[in-house]
């Protein structure tokens, strides 16, 4: 190994997926770790690039972190990500990072916080939500509101069901698009859910991620609760390859997700050409 | 040529004006004497940009598949080498007739443009036909819903046509002896930039998803050297065997300059040995050689 | 100032090609590219300018990362070994000098530093040489570039009827002409040829101001409906830097890999899940141009197009970047 490049950004380090959890049929959470601990200490938002050498690299959002590893959750919808879904634990992996700018914590600080998830799109808002846990005095009430197809498609079960009440002021909704014959929560989709819950915006910022389509309508609800477009904060996807800013490919306008985002509030997405 | 350039503005005029059709897809005048780029023209105030001159050589057929899930009806200037490209397009299923209306121009000929840049606008004159012109079997289209009057295709057919020329080159590369060959083409494929120009614009190439739009399937890798450019190379002059209409298209566009159609003429030389003379886009109701099976073809591995 | 004679320029160049790589724009098959000089090849140093771009010595098209073995017992990952090899980069237009500025931009700025890039920039020695004559397709005064003179090269030369003068720039620039000082003759009051005069003219006054207000304007679907697609004008490009990492594997061995990639091509913003943000080549071509003409001076201050003119060249369907300008310029908001 040669010192003058291995500071290079673009070269991995090595690390090990020490445990998976199946969150559901098609998510899994890897906690990963490296020869000396923790690869990197991300804040809530910041992305990963995880990489199996002989497949391939991508960039995910870091769901959680232990003391000595990060948690990843993993959507199967690729040659890559299928592939780290057949892993087993012990297996190799490259890591690099952390990137991005992560959410604006500044911000949200003494503010109530609404949180909106569908599906998969908990996983970067868990890792707000579990860092606003532990400062728990530099927030105010926190609201968590998250919905998915089914019930066997809820990430973060642990979470859901026992963590999350245990946290002081904190609420939270599930709701799931279509229950089955054991489900006795509520059924329909989030943005309505959002509407029937009907949060105040009073001194809130509302957090959301998930598929584009509930991204849409959520955005549409809150408007209608009477949230301004600094006060919501979502975050981007866009194909990465370098995750620095030079590969030009997750450009919006003359912003890269990768470095600039992928957080981002409403108003600054409003000021942004739309092509995400 | 003005009379032809003047009646194409008018037909032109007069299919958008009355709604037979929504747009025309011709040529103008572009940045330098020498191109003559094609144009879209869905205003009818605007067929004046349309121009009739020895530098039309863009074959427009393959923009068709860009309005294939349109309503609209698309009227096309064509060529005859250009109707060979819309016959192939027939023949895959790609297009339909009935959506498209052809107006038919005899062709005299179209000049080399990047010889014409070398030379000059004062030596213009002195600018050569292009090379795929010189051995033009089918100058008047084959397919068209009217002909221009007035349109030509006698000088090509006596002045310039020579016959013997398709294979010029093929022939020359088939002396060489293997090694020679190998720095022939490596010579030429180690600039090859991957651009896909010859492919995206070629009218045989109309696969809804290319092998090389897929690097993640492993088929061929996207690193710019000398193996996986050979191996691009060959799969596309592959793909297109039996297909290629020889426009000679790929070969204009290729930003750097390699001899494209030799690989495709050899394919074809090699297919009519084989298979018996086929010319492609030419008959629409022939089939084309390699997506036919006859129990006489010729087995080479036996 | 130093002066040398055209017919003596090979032997400048072998003696330079004795510590270092020389790159100087040859011949290849009817292509003009900056080629590493082996004393053999076909110079076409100061006939017009090369069809390759010289971003190649700093940014190859193929460059291996670092290397891996992927096996039960440990998976391990080889770096590359920094580079040392010293580059003379011989013969570049003011334009591409430019570009380089640019690219030092990308590659150097904004937080993160590519490694791969800064140690081909540093190790390599810049040359330019002033323009003339300019091609029809050559408009680098519309940027404020001098033909006559490049900014931020290490050496600039000048070709008078039968010779070159020379100027050291930096440091870098004097220490190289001094290896090879008996080659090249001190002179004083030379003057220097005349710069081209370009006579592709084009405003670009405004231009950026004038897109910041036409991300949504149906100028866009006109203007892309003749564009095959391809990725020439990106790969001709001085300033285009985009790139791509993939792994190339050999049973339990491999290596990462970064070449050049294209806006141009569907694959590149294509996401997993099938989701693509610019899915035609309108929203496409778009991004091309408002990287060049928006995005770039939005983010680093300056123009990324530097009126070279190779993708007016060469584009197979004649779409014109200052066509393109002038077009924008006239489009009603």
């Amino acid at each position: 190994m040669v010192d003058a490049v291995s500071s290079n950004p673009l070269v991995p380090e090595l690390g090990k997926i020490i445990k998976i959890i199946q969150e559901t049929p098609d998510v899994k959470t890897f906690h990963i770790t490296t020869d000396k601990g923790k690869p990197f200490t991300p804040m809530p938002g910041q992305l990963a690039m995880l990489s199996l050498l002989d497949v391939g690299e991508a960039m995910f959002s870091i769901t959680s972190q232990g003391p000595e590893y990060l948690e990843i959750a993993i959507k199967k919808v690729g040659t890559l990500t299928e592939a780290l879904h057949e892993a087993e634990e012990g297996q190799t992996v490259g890591i690099r990072g952390p990137y991005g700018n992560g959410f604006p914590l500044d911000m949200m600080k003494g503010k109530n916080l609404l949180f909106i998830a569908g599906g998969i799109g908990l996983a970067p808002v868990r890792s707000l939500i579990n860092y606003c846990a532990e400062h728990r005095e530099d927030y105010g009430n926190m609201w968590i509101i998250y919905g998915s197809r089914s019930p066997a498609d809820l990430c973060f079960k642990e979470d859901l069901t026992y963590n999350w009440f245990k946290v002081e002021n904190c609420r939270v909704n599930v709701t799931v698009d279509r229950g089955d014959e054991n489900w006795n929560g509520h059924e329909g989709f989030v943005p309505a859910y959002l509407e029937e819950l009907k949060p105040s915006p009073e001194n809130c910022v509302a957090v959301t991620c998930g598929p584009p389509i509930m991204i849409k309508f959520v955005l549409q609800s809150l408007e209608k609760l009477g949230f301004k477009d600094d006060q919501i904060v979502t975050t981007l996807e866009m194909r990465m390859k370098c995750g620095v800013g030079k590969c030009g490919r997750c450009n919006i306008g003359s912003h890269y997700v990768c470095l600039d985002g992928p957080v981002f509030t409403l108003e600054q997405l409003k000021k942004m050409p739309n092509e995400y | 040529m003005s009379s032809i350039q003047e009646q194409m503005r008018i037909r032109a005029r007069e299919l958008l004006t009355s709604g037979q059709v929504q747009m025309v897809i011709g040529w103008e005048k572009g940045s330098f004497w020498y191109l003559s780029p094609p144009v879209f023209i869905t205003d009818p105030a605007e067929v004046d940009r349309l121009i009739w001159d020895e530098f039309c050589t863009h074959n427009l057929a393959k923009y068709l598949l860009d309005y294939k899930l349109s309503e609209d009806k698309i009227a096309l200037f064509v060529k005859g080498c250009d109707t060979r490209g819309i016959n192939r397009l027939l023949q895959d299923n790609q297009i339909q007739r009935d959506k498209v209306y052809l107006i038919g121009i005899k062709c005299s000929g179209i000049k080399d443009g990047r010889q014409a840049q070398v030379l000059g606008e004062e030596r213009k004159g002195e600018v050569p036909l292009a090379y795929k012109c010189s051995y033009c079997t089918s100058p008047a289209p084959l397919v068209y819903d009217e002909l221009i009057e007035g349109t030509d295709d006698s000088k090509v057919k006596s002045e310039n046509f020579k016959g013997t020329g398709r294979y010029e080159l093929v022939e020359k590369i088939e002396a060489m002896t293997p090694d020679e060959r190998y720095a022939f083409w490596t010579g030429h494929y180690d600039r090859c930039l991957r651009c896909y120009a010859c492919r995206n614009i070629c009218p045989a190439c109309n696969c809804r998803e290319c092998i090389f739009d897929r690097s993640q399937s492993g088929w061929c890798g996207k690193q710019m050297n000398r193996s996986e450019n050979l191996y691009f190379a060959i799969t596309r002059a592959m793909h297109v065997a039996g297909r290629c209409i020889e426009c000679g298209e790929c070969e204009r566009a290729c930003p750097v300059g390699i001899p494209i159609m030799a690989l495709n003429q050899k394919i074809i030389k090699e297919i009519n040995d084989l298979f018996g003379e086929y010319e492609a886009g030419v008959d629409l109701e022939m089939k084309p050689p390699m997506v036919q099976y006859n129990s006489d073809d010729p087995d080479e591995f036996e | 100032m130093l002066k040398i004679k055209q017919t003596e320029m090979p032997q400048l160049l072998n003696a330079w090609a004795q510590k270092s790589r020389v790159f100087v724009p040859q011949d290849r098959g009817g292509v003009s590219a900056f080629l590493p000089w082996d004393g053999k090849g076909t110079l076409t140093l100061g006939k017009g300018n090369t069809l390759e771009p010289p971003k190649d010595i700093f940014f190859p098209r193929t460059e291996t990362m670092y290397r891996y073995q992927v096996a039960e017992a440990a998976t391990t990952l080889e770096t590359m070994p920094p580079q040392k090899e010293q580059h003379v980069l011989v013969g570049i237009r003011s334009c591409d000098a430019r570009s380089l500025e640019i690219m030092d931009d990308v590659f150097l700025t904004k937080g993160y530093e590519d490694e791969f890039y800064r140690q081909k920039r540093e190790n390599t020695v810049v040359i330019a040489l002033a323009c003339n004559e300019a091609l029809p397709t050559c408009f680098c005064t519309a940027f404020e570039i001098d033909p006559g003179r490049a900014e931020g090269v290490d050496v600039q030369m000048w070709m008078t009827s039968d010779s070159y003068l020379v100027e050291a720039i930096t440091d870098k620039g004097e220490e190289l002409l001094k290896q090879t000082s008996e080659l090249l003759t001190p002179v004083e009051n030379e003057t220097l040829p005349d710069a081209a005069k370009p006579t592709l003219k084009v405003d670009v006054e405004g231009i950026t101001e004038k897109l910041q207000q036409m991300f949504e304007h149906l100028y866009w679907a006109e203007v892309s409906r003749k564009c095959l697609g391809c990725g020439a004008c990106t790969y001709l490009c001085p300033t285009c830097h985009c790139f791509d990492i993939q792994s190339e594997n050999r049973g339990s061995s491999g290596f990462k890999f970064r070449c050049w990639d294209s806006c141009m091509f569907s694959e590149y913003t294509r996401m997993a899940g099938g989701h693509n943000p610019r899915p035609s080549k309108k929203e496409r071509m778009r991004n091309r141009f408002l990287h060049k003409l928006q995005y770039i001076p939005e983010r680093y201050g300056k123009y990324g197009c530097v009126g070279c003119g190779r993708c007016l060249d060469r584009c197979p369907v004649n779409v014109d970047i200052t066509r393109v300008i002038r077009e924008i310029k006239e489009v009603t908001l």
